[in-house]
């Protein structure tokens, strides 16, 4: 009797003790049945971001883009994005599409922007071989900020090289071949680009359809890629790439392209535009490091062939310079609508000189800290010595959320590529929350 | 009187040599008692932080051969989509925001977890190890295994094993300096049909990663043979087409 009133006040103990033990195991349940592929997915992410600028003004590209505007030294913007990503499945085909819907607000302008990255439908009738058809954001290239041999692809931005971008509308192929041996995988990339109509007209003249391709090989455990272009709505170009890890933790990687007869504007302080033809020779090389500590060094040395000297930049700074004392003085806008005109050009892309250095540096879990990553880019352009300096830190802790904060902070004199931005500093940050 | 001697020794010597532990053999019989040489597998990744909470992702893997992996994430909705392969030393990560795919080291750690690259996307024991002893105890043995090339994630691994299923019970994995780097406990023996009679569940920790752990869970574990083509870099954008 005794023994049962000890086994009834332990009772309560043992229940406890087997509800723990059934929650533990029902923490560890897994049933695979619940990931089944389905005809059709959806998901994305939904992102709210808030900018701060501080305007360089004295910066050529701050006085060309605002000289009819209220001048201002800083802007607030907030963009909230909306990626949607999808496939439907049928049979041997599959369509899958990814679309980028943005509304943006600062003092300036309220506007919003829709566009369409991905929307392809692809067929693979056998296990080395798919046909597509669509819009496809094709990536060529082992650079992780810049991609010579980027060929039928919108230019990546340094500043954010991961992010998604958009395609073109293209037709293409994957044949693939594992022949064995030291020749562990052949690929090759076949690429149809029509230009014409509204169809991909910023990739170039309109009437031709461009015909392109890419063939891979992993030879030796190094990758190696052989990208070529024909000639049509661009000039022709060619290149390779390579990327192969040295010891397990050291990557190194290279690419090289040549890009046939451009057409190549420089101006002088004056505004006179010197037009010539001729071959330009892009290059890069890499490494990505990986320390016992879990710091991540990535760098890069980009000579761009069709970039500016330095010498070449200072010309057309000074052009901006004395259009605008022309404008004042005269009231004449002849000089500025040129310099207008070749700003909207290949002096106003995001790196127009002609070597950069680029260095990033990232810890994951910083301060000991899992899922926070703190990192620093610095990118420079190497003739006129003027950088930008990121730091960054974000955090991935919270399912489904990722918090990203970013400082740009550009330093250089006057007459320099950094020094002439629009933007001394920028103030980034956003919430992403994937779904 | 000499050659009579050494006669006897012969006689003693030999039956003792063949009852002495093969480890490499043993080693084998672990690998394919683990899973087939090819298959196709689900698995869970628990990430368990000091403060209880928890992370979650689920892959699907295909492994061909003895040194062809490749490992799609199904969720979270973060990771959905990304794609590891693994082709003998080498590895690479395809992120689908990205468009393409980037050299990745075996020390590294997709998920931000105790498991990195190497146990994720592991291939046999016996093709990055080789057997430097092994002894027999009461109810198992234990195995001391060496990295035949630097290119391997632990220098060395000391392995446990079940003397009756000839499963691997607890492995440590350590530095070529001599630091344990982490434990990996297998627990919870399944039938999972066809054969293939596993632990479903295996934990790890880090002392250098005190207070979290990480757990990982099989499920729907079958042989499967997959044409060398899916083991691509050009296929990894297609993998999540490649389950039925």
């Amino acid at each position: 009797m005794k023994a049962l009133r000890e086994l009834l006040r332990l009772w309560p103990l043992a229940l406890l003790f087997s509800a723990m033990s059934a929650l533990a195991a029902e923490e560890y349940s897994f049933d695979a049945s619940e990931f089944e592929k389905k005809p059709f997915e959806l998901g994305g992410y939904v992102e709210l971001k808030q900018e701060h600028f501080s305007f360089n003004r004295s910066g050529v590209f701050y006085k060309l883009n605002t000289f009819n505007q209220p001048q201002r030294e800083h802007l607030d913007r907030t963009t909230g994005t909306l990626q949607l990503t999808g496939k439907l499945r049928q049979g041997i085909g599959t369509f899958d599409f990814r679309t980028n819907s943005s509304l943006q607000r600062d003092q300036l302008v309220h506007g919003d922007d829709h566009a369409i990255y991905d929307a392809a439908y692809s067929i693979r009738p056998n296990p080395g071989f798919t046909m597509e058809a669509g819009k496809r954001a094709l990536r060529w290239g082992k650079g992780y900020a810049f991609n010579p041999i980027g060929f039928v692809e919108r230019p990546k931005d340094p500043n954010d090289p991961q992010l998604a971008r958009e395609g073109f509308w293209m037709a293409n192929s994957d044949l693939i071949l594992n022949p064995g041996g030291n020749l562990q995988t052949i690929a090759f990339t076949p690429v149809l680009l029509p230009v014409g109509g509204d169809v991909n007209s910023d990739f170039g003249t309109r009437g031709h359809l461009n015909p392109a391709a890419k063939l891979y090989f992993l030879y030796h455990d190094i990758d190696i890629d052989f990208a070529w272009q024909g000639k049509g709505s661009r000039p022709a170009r060619f290149g390779m790439d390579f990327s192969t890890n040295v010891i397990s933790n050291f990557e190194i990687h290279g690419e090289w392209a040549r890009i046939r007869q451009i057409t190549r504007q420089v101006t002088d302080s004056t505004g006179r535009v010197t037009t010539s033809v001729g071959d330009a020779t892009s290059y890069l090389l890499g490494l990505r490091y990986l320390t016992e500590s879990d710091t991540t060094y990535i760098a890069e040395y980009y000579r761009n062939g069709t970039g500016y000297s330095e010498q070449e930049a200072q010309q057309f700074y000074q052009l901006v310079n004395t259009a605008f004392t022309q404008l004042q003085q005269t009231g004449s806008p002849v000089l500025l609508q040129k310099a207008l005109a070749l700003s909207r050009g290949s002096y106003g892309r995001p790196n127009p000189g002609k070597d950069y250095l680029y260095f990033r540096a990232q810890q994951k879990d910083a301060l000991g800290i899992v899922y926070f990553q703190a990192a620093i880019t610095a990118m420079m352009n190497w003739q006129d010595r003027s950088y930008q300096v990121t730091p960054e830190l974000s955090y991935t802790g919270v399912n489904n959320l990722e918090l990203r904060l970013k400082v740009f902070m550009l330093q250089g004199g006057s007459s320099t590529d950094f020094g002439e931005k629009q933007n001394s500093r920028k103030f980034e940050v956003y919430a992403r929350y994937y779904f | 009187m000499r050659k009579l001697l050494w006669f006897i020794l012969c006689f003693v010597a030999l039956p003792a040599a063949a009852a002495a532990i093969n480890g490499t053999e043993i080693l084998k019989k672990v690998d394919r008692n683990l899973e087939p040489e090819s298959y196709e597998a689900y698995r869970k990744l628990i990430d368990i932080q000091p403060d209880g909470s928890k992370k979650e992702s689920v892959l699907y893997t295909m492994k061909k051969g003895r040194d062809k992996v490749v490992a799609l994430f199904l969720s979270p909705p973060s990771d959905k989509g990304r794609v590891t392969l693994r082709d003998g030393d080498n590895m690479w990560l395809y992120m689908p925001d990205v468009g393409r795919a980037i050299r990745i080291t075996s020390l590294q750690s997709v998920t931000g977890s105790v498991f990195n690259n190497a146990d994720i996307m592991r291939i046999d024991y016996g093709a990055e190890y080789s057997v430097e002893s092994a002894e027999e105890g009461k109810d198992g043995y234990v195995l001391a295994l060496k990295a035949k090339t630097g290119e391997v994630a632990y220098d060395r691994l000391k392995m446990w094993v079940d003397k009756q299923l000839l499963l691997p019970t607890i492995i440590e994995c350590y530095a070529a300096s001599g630091l344990l780097i982490k434990t990996l406990r297998f627990k919870d023996i399944k039938d999972f049909s066809g054969g293939i009679k596993r632990p479903a569940t295996l934990e790890t920790d880090s002392p250098l990663q005190k207070g979290y752990k990480s757990v990982m869970l099989w499920s729907g574990i079958k042989k499967a043979d997959f044409p060398d083509e899916y083991f691509t870099l050009n296929y990894l954008p297609r993998v999540s087409e490649l389950r039925k």
